[in-house]
């Protein structure tokens, strides 16, 4: 799997930066002010993306988690750990670009909103896993344990949005909610390349994150078996 | 009937070292007790206030007193190789983790209703009509909290830092507890009519539900050897 | 390792080109002056000022049935302003105390403006900053992650782990 991906990656990197450059050309030079909103909806091209690839990362987590626990291949607990990572990156993007768009566009850094929330959750379990697979030492344990608790996180999210969904229209009733954007088609080009480009750039650092972690393993494991053939 | 067998066993050995000991109850008595009169301090001069954020300071000290309670719960297995000893043993997994469950749950449970009288009387609450609904929120809640906790308590004892990784692990996953345990607790002690904060405790009880169903299926993973 | 940094030296030349072309851009369609410099450098072309429509000093647009409104008002800056004939499409987003982007020409003759078009503070600081924190870490990131991959490709193969295996139980 590994040979595949080295030779496939170059496509989803160049298909990413083609992408992400048209988008980003026509997102920030060609592409019209809204009519409420002004220029500052441009942030838009990049935080609607970043938002989506971080589901998708989160997806592909639990995805990958379910299918190391049934098959054992290491290689996919290698994709699983390489896929947390680039989500935790895209997650926090997409937090602080929110943000800064939140701030002209509503006068607020902040909301109670459910999404915001649940996306602050899900970037608590990302590093939580993170600092899982850190703090152990057996990797056969590290792959399991991570496993589940990427499996507990993807069931536990949706139960986090609804929850605070709930509370939120039980003390909020008339606040700020940011949703409602009506697109019009010059802004929905620009946003769907980005939006792709994003796809194609999480998939391609997923796999060279993949080879990475693959890479130090085998070099560790390598390390260890020339010096026990030193011994011989 | 093995399965049940073993349940009994391991809630039987976990309630049977500690009524003798009384280490675990003790420590987690005490951590609320004085978190509820840091609470108490803050909110002195202005009771108005208390009294509306009670439920989250009521839930606020529960979950830092289950955290303690659920970390040494399986503390106490890695003395003697306890914990490999469970690994290798024929008993299905399961088993151990829903006895594991009943012991950390009926720890927490006692000392939430040793604390909870100690909250009614600092600040002064009314609830002599509705305390069999208190008491249903509290087993609810802490038995969501305490079936994630169980399952995490179990990985996190492995690991380096096994401190702070219980509560960096946990407490995101428990949100929806909190909220719905607070939000009930909120309902019940203001004498709100029933169909206002139902909806409340049915999300606990899903909750637990799946919770409980995850862990006991994940439990498997966490004590292969 | 040649390859991969002319490829990345790609990639920033590109990203410093489109940062080129928006900056371009803001130039030409986004960047305002204040009355002041208006009042000041007096130009002669369309221009875009940037200024707060005075309390009281927006006129209420007439009933007539043409698709145009006719609106004035007085736009100040930190001392100075200018009165402002506004003469265009439908001006919701006019309001008294607002701060405003208003698109036209300086009359010399009338010491009026004209205006054609108005438009929302263009806040191009917060999009800057967006686009920079989102994009610029995760650029670093990958950079980092893809040297790591090559540097780690070229050890291992320099090393030979791939053929040293069975080759060196025999020399022992």
């Amino acid at each position: 799997m590994i040979k595949q991906m080295r030779r496939y990656e170059s496509w989803f990197g160049a298909g990413a930066g083609i992408c992400i450059i048209i988008g980003l050309y026509m997102g920030l030079v060609t592409s019209p002010p809204d009519y409420y909103q002004g220029e500052v909806v441009r942030i838009m091209y990049v935080h609607v993306p970043f938002a989506n690839v971080s589901l998708l990362g989160y997806t592909v987590l639990f995805a990958g988690s379910l299918w190391y626990l049934w098959k054992g291949n290491p290689i996919v607990d290698n994709m699983s750990h390489a896929a947390a990572g680039v989500s935790a990156f895209f997650t926090a993007g997409a937090l602080a670009t929110g943000s800064i768009w939140a701030k002209p566009t509503w006068n607020v850094w902040w909301t109670w909103d459910a999404r915001l929330v649940s996306f602050t959750i899900l970037l608590l379990i990302l590093i939580g896993y993170l600092m899982l697979r850190t703090f152990i030492e057996d990797k056969d344990k590290e792959a399991r344990f991570a496993a589940i608790l990427a499996i507990m996180g993807f069931v536990d999210l949706p139960i986090v949005y609804f929850s605070v969904e709930w509370w939120r229209t039980l003390h909020q009733p008339l606040s700020v909610s940011p949703r409602g954007l009506s697109i019009s088609g010059e802004m929905l080009i620009p946003l769907i390349m980005m939006a792709v480009g994003f796809y194609l750039l999480f998939l391609y650092m997923a796999m060279v994150r993949t080879q990475m972690l693959y890479l130090e393993q085998l070099r560790e494991a390598k390390k260890g078996r020339l010096l026990s053939q030193a011994y011989l | 009937m093995k399965f049940f067998r073993v349940i009994r066993w391991i809630a039987w050995k976990d309630l049977a070292s500690e009524i003798r000991s009384r280490e675990n109850i003790s420590s987690m008595f005490f951590f609320a007790f004085i978190v509820i009169m840091i609470f108490s301090f803050s909110f002195s001069m202005d009771l108005q206030a208390a009294k509306d954020l009670m439920p989250g300071i009521i839930w606020v000290a529960f979950g830092f007193t289950g955290i303690i309670g659920l970390g040494k719960s399986f503390w106490v297995e890695l003395q003697n190789d306890c914990l490999e000893n469970l690994q290798i043993s024929p008993a299905p997994k399961g088993a151990i983790y829903l006895g594991k469950l009943i012991s950390n749950l009926i720890f927490i449970l006692i000392v939430e209703l040793v604390l909870f009288p100690m909250f009614v009387i600092f600040f002064n609450l009314d609830v002599l009509d509705k305390v069999h609904l208190v008491l249903l929120i509290f087993l609810l809640g802490t038995l969501g909290f305490a079936a994630v906790g169980t399952l995490f308590s179990a990985m996190t004892v492995q690991v380096r830092a096994r401190e702070v990784m219980l509560p960096i692990l946990l407490l995101p996953m428990v949100v929806p507890v909190m909220i719905g345990a607070v939000e009930a607790t909120r309902g019940a002690l203001n004498g709100d009519p029933w169909v206002l904060y139902r909806h409340w405790l049915e999300l606990l009880i899903v909750f637990d539900i799946v919770f409980t169903v995850v862990s006991f299926w994940a439990f498997e993973w966490i004590l292969e050897s | 390792m040649k390859w991969f940094y002319i490829r990345w030296g790609g990639i920033l030349f590109v990203a410093l080109m489109i940062t080129l072309l928006g900056t371009q851009r803001y130039y030409r369609e986004v960047a305002t002056m204040s009355p002041e410099q208006l009042l000041r450098e007096q130009p002669t072309g369309t221009v875009r000022v940037l200024g707060r429509v005075q309390a009281g000093s927006l006129s209420t647009p007439g009933q007539e049935e043409t698709s145009l409104h006719r609106v004035t008002f007085y736009l100040s800056g930190e001392r100075e302003g200018l009165p402002v004939r506004y003469i265009g499409g439908i001006a919701d987003n006019l309001r008294e105390l607002k701060t405003m982007v208003v698109i036209g020409r300086w009359d010399l003759s009338t010491r009026e403006f004209e205006a054609h078009e108005i438009s929302l503070l263009p806040n191009y600081g917060y999009v800057a900053a967006a686009y920079l924190i989102g994009i610029v870490p995760i650029g670093l990131f990958l950079f980092l992650m893809e040297r790591r991959v090559e540097l780690l490709y070229n050890e291992i193969k320099a090393a030979k782990v791939y053929e040293s295996e069975v080759a060196g139980f025999d020399k022992g």
